[in-house]
């Protein structure tokens, strides 16, 4: 898992009939150096570069989230679709937590 | 597995069910600008530096055998290391 900013969302009509419905949003991983500039006081902004994954919990561009990846992700998405197992879903990255605030002492 | 220390721990209220009351702390990958967030239960804390198993391993740490797939879990604390040469 890693934390990182919501920065966008993807759509597409053509996809596997699995993805219908699946909201994806484009999401900047935060590096060990952006997460250190906190200390400073300043509010560290992402620098990698872009991963896309699926969410089901409603995140916003400009939040931070907790994305997983592989299985963990297919079982995030699936747990919280409303008709349960969706284990074909052809994902491999997902939100599984909105954050609310995070510390880093950077030692 | 994955060599690092605790640098720091994540706090949600809006997160997939599987997560309720897992503690999520945040790891700076050895020799790497890159951190992750692994699940904890070993109640590692920060400065420690610790081993973090990810995929189905990670799986393993929080609760072993092959009828643990329905956990959500890509990332978790297996040890925190005393000492090495």
């Amino acid at each position: 898992m890693f934390l990182a900013k919501v920065i966008g969302s993807v759509w597409s009509s053509v996809k596997w009939p699995e993805l219908g419905g699946l909201k994806l949003l484009l999401v900047r991983p935060y590096s060990l150096a952006d997460l250190a500039g906190d200390a400073d006081g300043a509010a560290p902004a992402p620098t990698h570069d872009g991963v896309v994954c699926a969410d089901v919990l409603g995140a916003g561009v400009g939040e931070d989230v907790v994305i997983a990846y592989g299985h963990a992700a297919r079982v995030a998405v699936s747990e919280m679709l409303p008709d349960g197992a969706k284990p074909g879903v052809p994902i491999d990255a997902a939100v599984v937590a909105i954050v609310d605030r995070w510390a880093v002492n950077r030692q | 597995m994955i060599r690092g220390r605790v640098i720091g721990e994540v706090w949600a209220t809006r997160k997939a069910p599987g997560l309720t009351g897992r503690r999520l702390l945040v790891i700076a990958v050895d020799g790497a600008d890159r951190a992750m967030v692994a699940i904890d239960t070993l109640d590692a804390r920060e400065g420690e530096d610790v081993m973090v198993s990810v995929g189905s391993g990670a799986r393993n740490v929080l609760s072993p055998g092959p009828d643990n797939r329905a956990l959500l879990c890509d990332a978790a604390i297996s040890m925190i290391i005393d000492g090495e040469s």
